[in-house]
């Protein structure tokens, strides 16, 4: 009974079908009592097709042709596979609909076999059992008691057509799942070396003074960002990282500067407001509190302000070295109460109005600490915002950068840098040098693809570059660039002595 | 970039450098560093601005190039 209605959306073929059975419904009493209701509403509709469907060739005809349109519909390439997949989605869909709905629907199917209405009382479960049976053992026993009901012979006539198909498209399936596999792969192999890396910069620009109770913690992020790799190679968990990450990055790769550099804001403010804003906040955040993903320095910085006076003086005066016993003092906060981050979090959230304009002023002279503790600015949005326009207007775009945009650039710049360098280190340390050389950059633009046999270092940076800029690039960009392996050699030495003349 | 403009301040450049990677820098390789950085932004650019039109947007969103950077620095990853 149930079942007529999802039916009904999908092919109106069986509808067609229903009709047909129909008219046994009359010759059979007893059956028509049961399905006699769904019987009664179809045969309108159905009627109309059941001209065109009155052959089972007919309807394979018609189903041909619902799936040439379909062809026509999916996109270029790969039509049949894609005809495929779309083949089976619906009836997939349509499955599982009757399954979900075969306990109420299998009132009819039982009607068809009184002897099977025992089984049907008994529970949902076998019901379904009962269906997979149905339609595999359609041919012997069940066929007439469904013939008599509107709606069972429809699906069984279909599903008579299906099996071949079924087949296939199982196969599809399987191959279609090992296909998607390499996929995710490549999105690792990105995620590790470039994105691995880069995360923990963002991560390490506020965490490293969290980090940074040793200089030496800088090596062990990197062994962490292994682990993850490694982690990252199981299948389902890279998504959800990658996403978690995403996000963190979203909210801390904006905020990661102004991070950073709330905590003084904080500190300032946390004498004025703190006081009037904290107690009204904190009673709704018990109520509804969104243990925000981002729960990160700022937020908790509030929450020590509040909690510990000793802490206020101390953020004061030093920002970097300071940050390390508050972001502890955070992680036990967070142990400890709940409640309180949460309400933190919305006061935070409050305060970020007024928090901005101390941001962006302190961004600017706000360094951030590399991986090694060195400290670092960051490339003048100026410049890198000259660049992103004459880039933008060259790919056709207006040119116009707003504020996020390039907030996104530098981010995007930072990371960068940070990546190069790491790479640049790489080379230069195989090669046994502690300084970065020409040809260190020569190899690292060479794997970036950057430069081939056809693109030279020197037309690239003629092409990109002022005359200022060429002239220096001239003088040494001939040496190492033409000779091969030996004379790298040679360059290499040539380093060590730089070395020990620097 | 203005004729009587620097194009980027090199020592800035230098010691982003030489932060990340712990390493000296010799002496004209902030010229190449720059030469990379400006072919990594030509890139994100394009690839932003390309996907921000399949977006429906004028101008490159910030959306967008936080979607394209992931892909534009795994290119350049050495």
């Amino acid at each position: 009974m149930a079942n007529n209605d999802p039916n009904n959306p999908g092919p109106s073929r069986r509808g067609a079908l229903a009709a047909l059975s129909t008219p046994r419904m009359a010759a059979t009493p007893n059956r028509q009592g049961i399905g006699g209701e769904p019987a009664s509403g179809r045969p309108s509709a159905s009627a109309r097709r059941n001209n065109a469907a009155a052959t089972p060739h007919a309807r394979a005809a018609i189903r041909a042709m619902d799936q040439r349109r379909a062809a026509l519909f999916t996109p270029g390439r790969a039509r049949r596979r894609s005809l495929r997949e779309q083949r089976e989605t619906p009836r997939d869909l349509l499955r599982n609909l009757s399954r979900v709905l075969a306990p109420t629907s299998k009132l009819v199917s039982s009607s068809s076999s009184p002897d099977s209405s025992a089984r049907d009382g008994d529970s949902t479960l076998p019901s379904f059992a009962e269906e997979d049976e149905g339609d595999d053992d359609d041919d012997f026993p069940i066929e007439r008691p469904r013939f008599s009901l509107p709606l069972g012979p429809e699906e069984d006539d279909d599903d008579d057509l299906k099996p071949p198909r079924l087949s296939g498209f199982e196969e599809d399936n399987y191959t279609m799942q090992s296909i998607e596999l390499p996929r995710a792969r490549v999105i690792d192999n990105t995620i590790r070396s470039s994105l691995g890396s880069i995360r923990y910069s963002d991560y390490m620009g506020p965490d490293i003074r969290s980090d940074d109770a040793g200089i030496d913690s800088g090596f062990f992020p990197p062994a962490t960002l292994d682990d993850s790799g490694e982690v990252i190679m199981e299948e389902p968990a890279i998504i959800e990282r990658l996403d978690a990450d995403e996000a963190r990055r979203q909210t801390i790769g904006g905020d990661s500067v102004f991070g950073a550099i709330e905590i003084p804001d904080l500190g300032n403010e946390s004498t004025f407001v703190m006081a009037p804003a904290q107690s009204p906040v904190r009673d709704p955040t018990i109520t509804g509190g969104l243990a925000g993903l981002g729960s990160d320095n700022g937020p908790l910085y509030e929450v020590d302000d509040d909690d510990d006076d000793v802490n206020e003086p101390m953020d004061m005066p030093d920002f970097d070295i300071e940050d390390e016993p508050d972001n502890v003092a955070e992680d036990t906060a967070e142990d400890t109460a709940e409640d309180h981050i949460s309400t933190i979090e919305e006061t935070a959230q409050l305060r970020t109005a007024p928090l901005s304009r101390d941001r962006v002023i302190k961004r600017k002279k706000g360094k951030r600490i590399s991986r090694h503790g060195i400290e670092y600015p960051s490339l003048p949005p100026n410049v890198v915002k000259r660049l992103a326009t004459t880039f933008a207007k060259t790919a056709g775009s207006k040119g116009k950068i707003s504020p996020d945009t390039l907030d996104a650039i530098m981010q995007a710049t930072d990371w960068f840098f940070e990546q190069l360098g790491d790479d640049l280190s790489a080379y230069a340390q195989h090669a046994g040098r502690k300084t970065i050389d020409e040809s260190d950059m020569i190899t690292l633009m060479r794997r970036q693809r950057q430069t081939n046999a056809s693109t030279t270092p020197f037309s690239l940076a003629q092409r990109h570059l002022p005359r200022e800029l060429l002239q220096e690039l001239r003088m040494p960009v001939p040496i190492p660039s033409k000779p091969p392996r030996k004379k790298s050699r040679h360059t290499v030495v040539e380093g060590e002595e730089q070395e020990e003349v620097t | 970039m203005a004729p009587g403009q620097k194009m980027y301040p090199r020592a800035t450049v230098k010691k982003i450098v030489k932060a990340h990677s712990k390493c000296n820098v010799s002496k004209n390789v902030d010229v190449m560093i720059f030469l990379d950085y400006v072919l990594f932004m030509q890139t994100l650019v394009k690839e932003a601005s390309i996907d921000s039109k399949q977006a429906g947007e004028r101008n490159i969103s910030a959306k967008s190039i936080r979607k394209v950077t992931p892909d534009a620095l795994s290119k350049f990853k050495g």
